[in-house]
């Protein structure tokens, strides 16, 4: 039993110069801030007896920067669905293969075949989540399952209804209303859109962000928003609910993936299969409180949570992954934008 | 108009019509934000924006944060290295810009020395990565010791400002007089000149201190593994459910800094 003595003495080394080495036993992970469960990452150190250095980046961006520079030192990081596409078209990521892990067994079906890794042979998804429509139930009974709640409101949601900020999701959610493709440059279809946005925001009480309380407190009573936060607004408001709009739903989902010039490629891979693992991954969802997609997770879930209505999604819920669109149509997105913050 | 000692035609700031005014709305703008994050660092809600009572329990939660105590400490660390060496480096550039006979060169030398105010952040930022990269690809080492440099490096115009001020300021008389009175170069320094400049090595020092523990863009670029400072633990929350835990913790940092920097300004008050 010495070696964990070295391995101690080795972490206090380290803890001592600060400076993480390329040694065995150890993983770095890089991943969004305020992300991962503390309780996970001891629990993967106890089992593989790995010391694992945890680190934050705030967007999918910045993380780029710095792995694409090199010399980074990580060997995990946690991408979105598109940024995982654009890592594995530049090259930077290790074709880990999890399809042939053993847990990968307990991967959802839905989401084995994504677009931005078909077949999953670099990625495991970590969570996931989507942009719909929150609508106060007491206010407005009939179907909330439509794009219809806020761009064709009902007469009891009008001038009650707020939209958050944010050029994509709305443009989407608009792009999908309407039955047109996403990326679209096409300038008739884009100016239905943009007339049905002016026409609609006559109709919005406002355009903001943090909905969570006023929802709550019922200043509004229809928006678009994040499953995240129509969740927690439920919680304190019961008439609060979430709808699937069936024209088309947004969906974004990180991923943990290994980079091709990690130094610790076996510990890496074991934290991938470690995650797919269903009591691991209701974990990771019991801290951050977004959905994961590992079946049989929700029996170690809280049943309000994993029952949720904005965490499990109906059957016949489809998810659409929106990659970032070309230059040009982010240039026309963008006009129609400022028009309609005017 | 008697009454008023004021010579005329001398200008005065404090005169001018709506001066009142749109001073109280400078400080108005300055102090409402921060007045309302300490404010709501109290609260006993999970809401950062609805009032629920008053409880320390944000305050406790962020002590029993594992993350953020790592990156406290790790700030701290970084502030108290980079803050002793650029304030030797800063003093010695000070002593050799200032007690020496102007000579070719010294303008360059001044931008060399204050280069990191000059160039935008993110320049320095984006260019440490990028040559770090290369370091690190070369060497293997990746630990501390580029965030150490990083650091260093733009706290040395923030410490050397006051200390170049306050040797301009003071008089070369005494050391002259030493001087004539056989003490050596050394003795001059370490007996007249460094006593003197005390002050302003300390202010130079503070400011240093409060720079380096508050960069963000610098950081965030050239932090590695496990290297995440507080700020950048602070900028990682906010993409995310955003309690007042963080308000706690940024209350904190204002607290040391608003310490520092009080600190800085009698010491500044005691050189006149």
């Amino acid at each position: 039993m010495k070696r964990p003595i070295i391995g101690v003495a080795a972490a206090a080394g380290l803890l001592l110069f600060a400076g993480p080495a390329a040694a065995e036993g150890e993983l770095n992970i890089f991943n969004w801030g305020n992300y991962t469960n503390p309780k996970l990452i001891e629990k993967f150190e106890q089992t593989h007896h790995v010391k694992v250095t945890l680190s934050d980046y705030d967007s999918n961006d910045s993380m780029l920067a710095k792995i694409k520079a090199g010399g980074h030192g990580y060997d995990i990081v946690v991408p979105s669905d598109y940024m995982v596409k654009i890592m594995i078209g530049e090259g930077l990521l290790l074709e880990t293969r999890p399809n042939q892990m053993s847990n990968f067994k307990n991967l959802s079906k839905q989401w084995a075949g994504v677009y931005f890794d078909e077949g999953r042979n670099y990625s495991v998804p970590w969570q996931w989540g989507t942009t719909g429509v929150t609508v106060n139930t007491k206010t407005y009974g009939g179907d909330i399952n439509t794009w219809a709640m806020v761009f064709d409101p009902p007469e009891e949601l009008k001038g009650k209804i707020n939209v958050v900020p944010e050029m994509n999701d709305v443009m989407n959610a608009a792009l999908f209303y309407k039955g047109f493709p996403y990326c679209n440059s096409n300038r008739e279809q884009l100016k239905e859109v943009s007339d049905m946005l002016v026409a609609a925001k006559k109709d919005w009480l406002s355009m903001e962000y943090g909905n969570v309380e006023r929802f709550g407190k019922e200043d509004i009573h229809a928006g678009v928003n994040w499953n995240g936060a129509s969740m927690r607004a439920r919680l304190s408001n019961p008439a609060v609910a979430y709808g699937y709009p069936k024209e088309g739903i947004g969906t974004w989902m990180d991923n943990v993936v290994v980079l091709k010039d990690a130094k610790n490629i076996e510990n890496a891979k074991l934290f991938q299969n470690f995650i797919m693992d269903p009591e691991n991954a209701a974990m990771i969802s019991d801290f951050a409180k977004y959905a994961n997609a590992i079946d049989g997770s929700e029996k170690f879930l809280p049943a309000e949570f994993a029952q949720a209505p904005e965490i499990k999604a109906p059957s016949w819920y489809k998810p659409v992954f929106v990659p970032p669109c070309p230059q040009e149509v982010n240039e026309l997105y963008t006009k129609i934008w400022t028009n309609l913050m005017k | 108009m008697a009454d008023r000692a004021m010579p005329r035609g001398r200008f005065s700031v404090r005169e001018q019509r709506g001066f009142t005014t749109v001073a109280i709305l400078c400080f108005v703008m300055l102090y409402a934000p921060m007045l309302t994050l300490v404010i709501y660092s109290f609260n006993d809600g999970d809401s950062i924006a609805v009032w629920e009572g008053f409880s320390w329990r944000w305050y406790e939660i962020a002590f029993n944060n594992r993350e953020i105590r790592q990156a406290t400490v790790r700030s701290l660390q970084v502030a108290s290295f980079a803050t002793v060496v650029s304030t030797i480096t800063a003093t010695m550039a000070a002593l050799a810009t200032t007690r020496t006979p102007s000579y070719r060169g010294l303008t360059f030398v001044y931008a060399l020395v204050n280069q990191p105010l000059m160039v935008p952040e993110i320049v320095t930022a984006v260019a440490l990565l990028v040559f770090f990269a290369i370091v690190k690809v070369f060497t293997g080492y990746t630990g501390m010791g580029y965030l150490l440099a990083a650091h260093t490096a733009f706290c040395i115009p923030f410490a050397y400002m006051p200390i170049r001020a306050r040797l301009e300021d003071m008089s070369l008389t005494l050391e002259q007089a030493a001087a004539d009175l056989y003490a050596t170069p050394w003795r001059t320094f370490r007996h007249v000149t460094l006593p003197l400049l005390l002050p302003g090595i300390l202010a130079g020092g503070m400011l240093a201190f409060v720079i380096s523990l508050d960069d963000v863009v610098i950081t965030l670029f050239v932090a590695g593994p496990g290297q995440d400072t507080l700020p950048l633990y602070v900028i990682g929350q906010l993409r995310r459910i955003v309690t007042p835990e963080m308000n706690a913790v940024s209350s904190l940092f204002l607290l040391v800094s608003a310490l520092l920097v009080t600190l800085f300004f009698f010491l500044s008050r005691r050189r006149k």
